[in-house]
Parts: C-alpha cells; sequence; structure tokens
C-alpha cells in the first residue's frame, strides 16, 4: 500500500508537469491554430537558464528564475516573428517543421553550450525526503504539485477575469473576427507564444530537480506532454491538464509493477487507441462536419 | 525518340559509369541515395500527394531493415536457399510485407484523425517502433543492433558495393516509374482528390477510408523496401537510424525537393544524404545545419526545388496559352451541338418514384434541423426545395446523400432503404451531388476533376495501373474521351487544361455539375446551383439543368432563385423550420398563403 502511495505521488508530480507541458501547446494552438512542435525544448531551455544562472553563477533563487523567464519571453518573441508568423498562412506542415527546425536549432545549441550530460539543479525547499506514514516523499515533488496548480488557476483567472485574456479567448473563437473586433491580433500572437514559452520554461525549472537537466530533457517529455494535449483534446486545458496527471499515474502504476522499457510502448498505445475511438480527444467537442 | 527522353537518358547513362571511376566511399553514398529516394518516393505519395502527414516514417523502414536483417541471417544456413542468393531475396520481400502490414496498421487509427491529431499517431507509432527495437534486446539486440547482415549474392557472386550499385539503381529508376503510373492514374487522381475535399471525394463514389489506407500501404512499400536495401548495404541495423528524428529528415527531404511532385524525391533525398558527409567534420552541428536547412527552404523554397521549377514553366506556358486565345477569340464560331451519347438516349419522363423519404427526422444536439419530412421524387422530373434560410434544406440533402445518418424515419433511393448507407456507396448506386460551397478539387486541371468522377465505373486494379497494363490504358483512354463529352456537355471544353481554381466562379459551378454527371447518377442533387452567378449565366443554368432532365435524370434542386425554381420545376417542396409546409406545382405553390407567409412573414389582413 505505502508503495503504490509513493508511486501516486510521485506519478502526480510528473503527471502536472506533463499537463502543465500540454497546456502550454493548446495556448498557442487555441489562438492560432498553430502547435509549437518544439515546445519540449522551451522546458529543457527553462531548466538550463536556471541551471546557469542559480547553480553556476549562484544568483538568488528567485531572480534567477526572474531572469530566465524574461529571456524566454525575448526567445518566444523572437520565434513567433521569425519561425511561426510568416506561415501562418501556408499549410499545415509547413509550420510542423518550421517550428520542428527551431526545436532542432535550440536542441543542439544547448547541446553546445551545456555538454550532453546531466546537471544536478538543487531543489530550493531542501533534498532529504520527508518520512510520512513510511512514505519518503521529496519536497520538490510536493513543490512541484501546489505549483501546477498555482499556474493553473492563474491562467484560468487571466482568460475569464482580465480583459487581455478575454480578447485571447476571442481570437481562439475566430481569427478573423477578432480581428474586425479591434483586437490586436499580431500581439496576441506573440502573446500567446509568451504563456506558452514560459509555462514550458517554468516545467523545466520545476522539473530539473527531480530528473536532473540535461540538453535531452526535453524531446521526449515534449512528445509526451503533445501526446497529453492531444489526448485531453487541444482546446480544452483542463482536461488536458487533468490527462496529465492520470498519464502521470499511469507512467509510475506502469514502471514501478512492470519495467521501465516497457511504460512508454504500452503508454503511447493508449494515446493511438484513444485517438482511435475518439478521433477529437477525450475532453474535445465534438462537430458535425459541414459538408 | 521524344525530346523529353534525351535528359533523363543521359541522366542514367552517367549514373552507370559512376561505380568505374568514384571509388567505393562515393559508390557507397551514391547507394545511399537511390534508397533515400525510394523511402522519399514513399512518403511523397502518402505526404505530398495524399496530404496525410507522416512524422513516424522511420518505423516502416525500420520494419523492413530488421525484418530482412533477422530473416536472411537465419536462412543463410540453409544452403540450397543461401547459393542462388534467395534468403536475401526472401528477406526483402519479408520485409516488404511486415512494413505494408504495419502500414495498414498506422492507417486505421488515422482514418478519422485530422491534422495535429494524425500527426500524433504517427508520431506515437514511430516511438513505439523505436522503443520496441530498443527494448526487446533478445529479438532486436537493443541499441547494439544486430550484426553482419549478410551481403546480397546472385549464385556465386557476391554483391559488392559497386554490384549491388547497379542493382539499387535499378530498383529506384523502377521505383520512380511506379510513382508516375499511379499519380497519372485514377489513384493518383483520386489521392490528390481527397487531400482538397474528403466530402466532394465521397460524393463522387471514392471510398475514403480505402484509399487512405491504400495511401498508407503503397507509401510503407516504398519505406519497407528502403529499408531491407538498407539493411543490406549498412550490413547492420541499429535504432540509431530509424529514431524521430529520421522521420524529420525524411520529410525534409521531400520538401526540399518538391513535395507532391513527381521529380522531388528526386533532387531531395540526394542532396540531403550528401550534404551531411560534406559536413562530417561539423558532426556536432549536425542538427543547426538540418534546422537552418529546413528554415531556409521554407522561406526561400516553399514549393521546394522541383515544386518552384514546375511553378515557373507552367506560368511560361500560361503566357503563350494566353496569346493564343486572344488569336482565337477573333475567330471564334457559335458552337454545333453534338448530340451526347454520353447520358444515353432521351429519355421519357415516367411516374416512377426513384426517391422517397419518409418522415425523416434530424437533430443536432437538442435542434431539430428536420422534421418528419416526407418527400417523392419522380424518374426524369425536377423536384425543387426551396425556403428561408436556414430551413434546413442543405441539411435534408446531406441526409439523402449520406453525409448524415437521419435520427429517425427512412430514406428509400431505387427501392431500397439507404439509411445508413455511406456517401460513395450512393454514388455508386447512381446519386450525385454537388455542393453549395463550390467543392472542386483546386489544384487539378478542369479534365482531371470530371475524370475522379468516373471513379463509380472503373475497374482497373492498382497493380495494372502502376505498370500500365492493356486493361488499364484502354479505360483511361475510354474515360478521357468520355470526360471530354461531358465539358462539351456543359460547355468547358476549351478550358480542359485550365487548373480549376483558375476558372470563373460560373464555371466552376459547370465543372461540379459536369463531375457529377460523370458519375452517370439516376438522381442529381443540386445545392444552390445558382448562388452568386449573374443574369446570364442563371439562364445558362437553366438551360443546362434542362438538358439534363432530358435525359431522364432526376433533379433535386434546393435553389433561391425563384424566377429560376418557378420556370423549371415540376413538382417544389417548402421547408419552414424543418418542416414541410407546401408541396406542389410551380402555380400552386405562388398562391399558397402559408408559403407567403414564410417569406414575407403574417399577412397584414389576418
Amino acid at each position: 500500500m505505502s508503495f503504490f502511495l509513493q508511486i501516486l505521488i510521485s506519478g502526480i508530480s510528473t503527471g502536472s508537469i506533463y499537463g502543465l507541458v500540454g497546456v502550454g501547446y493548446s495556448v498557442t494552438y487555441t489562438t492560432m491554430n498553430i502547435l509549437n512542435f518544439g515546445l519540449g525544448m522551451w522546458v529543457m531551455m527553462g531548466a538550463m537558464l536556471g541551471y546557469t544562472f542559480y547553480v553556476l553563477w549562484g544568483i538568488n533563487f528567485f531572480l534567477a528564475f526572474f531572469l530566465s523567464i524574461c529571456l524566454v519571453c525575448i526567445f518566444a518573441i523572437l520565434m513567433e516573428r521569425v519561425s511561426v508568423n510568416p506561415f501562418v498562412l501556408a499549410g499545415s506542415y509547413v509550420w510542423v517543421m518550421s517550428t520542428l527546425a527551431v526545436g532542432m536549432l535550440m536542441l543542439n545549441t544547448a547541446q553546445l553550450i551545456w555538454g550532453r550530460d546531466p546537471l544536478r539543479f538543487p531543489s530550493i525547499i531542501g533534498e532529504k525526503a520527508i518520512r510520512v506514514l513510511g512514505l519518503g516523499i521529496y519536497p520538490q515533488e510536493l513543490l512541484i504539485i501546489v505549483a501546477a496548480f498555482v499556474i493553473m488557476t492563474l491562467l484560468e483567472a487571466f482568460y475569464r477575469k482580465t480583459l487581455t485574456g478575454k480578447a485571447l479567448r476571442a481570437t481562439a473563437f475566430s481569427f478573423d473576427i477578432a480581428a474586425l473586433m479591434g483586437i490586436n491580433t499580431t500581439y496576441i500572437a506573440i502573446l500567446s507564444y509568451v504563456i506558452s514559452g514560459c509555462i514550458a520554461a517554468v516545467a523545466g525549472i520545476l522539473i530539473a530537480p527531480v530528473t536532473l537537466a540535461e540538453a535531452n530533457m526535453g524531446t521526449v517529455l515534449g512528445i509526451k506532454a503533445f501526446g497529453i494535449a492531444i489526448i485531453g483534446g487541444l482546446e480544452s486545458a483542463k482536461g488536458i491538464f487533468v490527462c496529465g496527471i492520470l498519464y502521470g499515474i499511469l507512467e509510475g502504476v506502469l514502471s514501478g509493477y512492470l519495467y521501465t522499457g516497457i511504460r512508454d510502448i504500452i503508454a503511447f498505445s493508449l494515446v493511438i487507441l484513444v485517438l482511435f475511438l475518439k478521433p477529437e480527444g477525450l475532453f474535445g467537442k465534438r462537430t458535425f462536419e459541414k459538408v | 525518340m521524344k525530346k523529353s527522353w534525351i535528359l533523363p537518358l543521359g541522366i542514367i547513362c552517367f549514373l552507370t559509369t559512376v561505380p568505374f571511376y568514384a571509388g567505393t566511399y562515393y559508390t557507397f553514398l551514391t547507394v545511399l541515395a537511390f534508397i533515400y529516394i525510394i523511402i522519399s518516393i514513399g512518403l511523397n505519395i502518402l505526404t505530398g500527394y495524399a496530404g496525410l502527414f507522416s512524422l513516424g516514417h522511420a518505423g516502416l523502414t525500420a520494419m523492413g531493415a530488421y525484418a530482412t536483417a533477422m530473416l536472411s541471417q537465419k536462412l543463410i544456413a540453409v544452403g540450397w536457399l543461401a547459393q542462388p542468393g534467395f534468403h536475401v531475396l526472401l528477406g526483402i520481400a519479408a520485409g516488404v510485407i511486415l512494413s505494408c502490414f504495419i502500414g495498414a496498421l498506422v492507417a486505421f487509427p488515422s482514418l478519422r484523425a485530422k491534422g495535429p491529431y494524425l500527426a500524433m499517431v504517427t508520431i506515437s507509432f514511430g516511438w513505439i517502433i523505436w522503443k520496441i527495437l530498443v527494448e526487446w534486446i533478445p529479438v532486436t539486440g537493443g541499441e547494439l543492433g544486430i550484426r553482419g547482415v549478410p551481403r546480397p549474392n546472385i549464385g556465386p557472386v557476391l554483391l559488392n558495393t559497386e554490384k549491388f550499385y547497379f542493382i539499387v539503381m535499378g530498383l529506384c529508376i523502377a521505383c520512380l516509374f511506379v510513382q508516375r503510373n499511379l499519380i497519372k492514374s485514377r489513384f493518383g487522381r483520386n489521392l490528390v482528390a481527397l487531400k482538397f475535399s474528403e466530402s466532394a471525394s465521397a460524393s463522387l463514389g471514392i471510398n475514403v477510408y480505402k484509399y487512405k489506407v491504400l495511401a498508407f500501404v503503397v507509401s510503407a512499400f516504398f519505406a519497407g523496401l528502403g529499408g531491407a536495401l538498407f539493411a543490406h548495404q549498412q550490413n547492420y541495423v541499429n535504432p540509431d537510424t530509424f529514431g524521430f528524428f529520421d522521420s524529420v529528415f525524411y520529410l525534409l527531404a521531400i520538401l526540399f525537393g518538391g513535395a507532391g511532385t513527381l521529380l522531388g524525391p528526386v533532387i531531395g533525398a540526394p542532396i540531403l544524404t550528401f550534404l551531411p558527409e560534406m559536413l562530417h567534420r561539423f558532426d556536432m552541428y549536425r542538427l543547426i545545419v538540418f534546422g537552418i536547412i529546413i528554415i531556409a527552404v521554407l522561406y526561400l523554397l516553399p514549393r521546394g526545388v522541383w515544386g518552384e521549377i514546375e511553378g515557373f514553366l507552367q506560368k511560361r506556358k500560361e503566357k503563350v496559352e494566353r496569346e493564343i486565345e486572344d488569336e482565337k477569340k477573333i475567330q471564334e464560331v457559335e458552337h454545333v451541338a453534338t448530340p451526347y451519347k454520353i447520358l444515353g438516349p432521351s429519355a421519357v419522363r415516367s411516374n416512377a418514384v426513384i426517391l422517397e423519404t419518409h418522415e425523416v427526422t434530424m437533430k443536432f444536439g437538442g435542434l431539430v434541423a428536420i422534421d418528419r419530412v416526407s418527400l417523392k421524387v419522380k424518374q426524369g422530373c425536377i423536384h425543387s426545395i426551396i425556403g428561408p434560410n436556414g430551413a434546413g434544406k442543405t441539411t435534408l440533402l446531406n441526409l439523402i446523400s449520406g453525409f448524415y445518418v437521419p435520427v429517425s424515419g427512412d430514406i428509400i433511393f431505387g427501392g431500397r432503404k439507404v439509411n445508413r448507407d455511406k456517401p460513395h456507396r450512393l454514388a455508386s448506386k447512381g446519386l450525385a451531388r454537388t455542393f453549395q460551397n463550390v467543392q472542386l478539387f483546386a489544384n487539378m486541371s478542369v479534365l482531371d476533376n470530371v475524370l475522379v468522377g468516373f471513379e463509380p465505373h472503373c475497374r482497373s486494379t492498382i497493380w495494372q495501373a502502376a505498370f500500365r497494363s492493356g486493361r488499364f490504358t484502354q479505360e483511361e483512354m475510354d474515360i478521357r474521351e468520355k470526360a471530354i463529352e461531358f465539358l462539351e456537355f456543359v460547355g468547358l471544353s476549351e478550358y480542359r487544361d485550365t487548373m480549376a481554381s483558375n476558372l470563373p466562379y460560373g464555371h466552376q459551378r459547370r465543372l461540379e455539375i459536369a463531375r457529377a454527371l460523370a458519375t452517370k447518377p439516376n438522381l442529381l442533387l443540386l445545392d444552390e446551383p445558382a448562388a452568386g452567378l449573374n443574369a446570364l449565366e442563371i439562364k445558362e443554368l437553366n438551360r443546362l439543368i434542362k438538358k439534363i432532365q432530358i435525359k431522364g435524370i432526376g433533379i433535386v434542386l434546393v435553389e433561391h432563385h425563384v424566377d429560376l425554381v418557378m420556370d423549371i420545376s415540376d413538382e417544389i417542396s417548402v421547408l419552414d423550420y424543418g418542416q414541410k409546409i407546401a408541396e406542389g406545382p410551380p402555380l400552386q405553390i405562388q398562391s399558397d398563403p402559408k408559403v407567403i407567409e414564410a417569406y414575407l412573414g403574417e399577412s397584414l389582413n389576418a
């Protein structure tokens, strides 16, 4: 029983990271109908920048966090302008390739700067496992869960309560109509990339103390989170977050009771099965095809 | 000999000499380039032509490579098989078959998934296969892979790199021919048609699911063949060459060469084979180099190298054509009416009911779009359906043509209940339709658009198309001839080579009708054919519809132009809020108080 609870807690913690990154995909998809296929690399970038400022340069954690996010924002703006905006109207494979290409550039650059080896990123709230009821829980795991819920709540509040959030939702509904209503869609497009990039980067800073920071950390994570975003149904942020947590638990159970090698095979087979049965995702809205 | 053959023949002659002076290393690389061309051909058919995006193609290649690696290694022990070299042949065959099988398996979850959802299906498949290669160590050898994959031999002759070169080159050229034959047959046309509009394709009798599976299987065939050859060329296989980024690399190859062009793979694949080798010293910058190439291609050559060349040639051709056309205009003569045998003899109007809806109801969520509507359409009659916007007219057409399944009630077509029949089944049973928002296959020629309509009557198989058998050629000539007649019938024969999207709007409407007629319908559904037409064009449309009716084809016409409807209809049904409120001949409808109320609001005298 305690083994299961242990798995459950770390499953929820990794799961909320998957969920966050999945939501990152959804933010740009709902506003621009474009996915950032290199989003996994933004997770890595967050972790690496955080590592550089906090561990390498020894800056105060919160300042380091702030600096990393600022840099990520600048990158996001650059990326939107250079590799997304020119291709919005082109066929879908064009922006798939362009965002993938940016991801490849980021991955290779990171390998050149930080090497290929995993780097230790100490947690700010202690490395020692807390012993409760025979369970050993790392504080960072709890921090991840709390932080992820806070981010999700803030995001939801931003969408529902602020004028800018409403503008984002309006653009999601129809880009053209939003533009006609006087919403600055260029600004909205950039903003959606900034939000998406920041969410991914924060996820990277949060997970790094658990998984170690390395140049390659975003590749698999990015693909998994994409799968979760798809299963949750790209348009539903809450659905994606829930799916992320469920997926994290499933992964924990599979690697806890079976073995790690088979984990991804089963998990991805489930992704395919879900898409076979519900091509629009579990929480996506089914639309009648208009002929 | 035709002039267009000189350049390709020259290139082939040049390539045959390569092994004699290039040295083993460059010969080896060229073989690799041929293999990548073969793989790219498969991806080109799937992604370039059919528009189905695959980010897991390396998984299919891996199937071909691993199957032949394992099987040929086992069979080499069997002397009588190995001596003539059959062990490698059997291995390659197994690889191709396994790859096709997996391709079909990928296709099923991909059928209904679209856009990013489809991308996820293919990514997952690629990922699962890669993981299995890495983890299933007893069978696949894990990260180390399988070493000592046998070199192919023919009898006592061992095929070293130079000799293997000629085999692979021959296969590569054969694959290019097969690609060309497939694309320039009804299979290719149908795949491209699917890319532009699944609904329109289905309405012409194309089984959308079948063709998608077919596209995946054909694509997997090339991927499996390429993978198998790769295994025998390298003499070992390991998971490193079949990862996610390799799938991206294949895509880059066709994107660079020109996706959806016949020569795209020939240009893209070799350049991407040689480039990394030239940059060998910069191996640590590999992803940066590819990333920059991708972005540069997207900016500078959005249609790929060959796509841009084709576009340029097309433009020049059009310019010349326009000049010729200007000359032609001066001496234009009045069209002589031909008897149009294509649609059969003129038929007498009969009283037989061809289509009947019985209390049909359709709901979207809580909204009742069609409420217990009953209709009877007689053979050879023009039956119009009118009603205010949102009355449910198009929904009714969608129900009849099989795009929606009614919640209750029955639809009877040609004496059979067809409630649940799919659109393509109905099309082959003689029901054709056009769409409110014209759904042509935009990037295809006018003639090709009509040719797609012959799908329900084509009998040649994909093998006959791939190898250009007599039966296929005969059928193709037949339908071409008939298609031109159909174009004459609607008055578009001089535009046969124009791209459909370049036609003026009124012509597009008529082309859509010609395409529908090509399916040889008994009943034709026209969804607002006069929308957006000017007065003159409406007059022409009026004549065209009558001409179709004379041939004994029943017509259901949904239309807002009251003048047109009143002039040509034999029977009119009026819908309002999903219910049929009136029915009868035009004169009766014009004076029906319920109809007047629906259109003009409640009478003041009431």
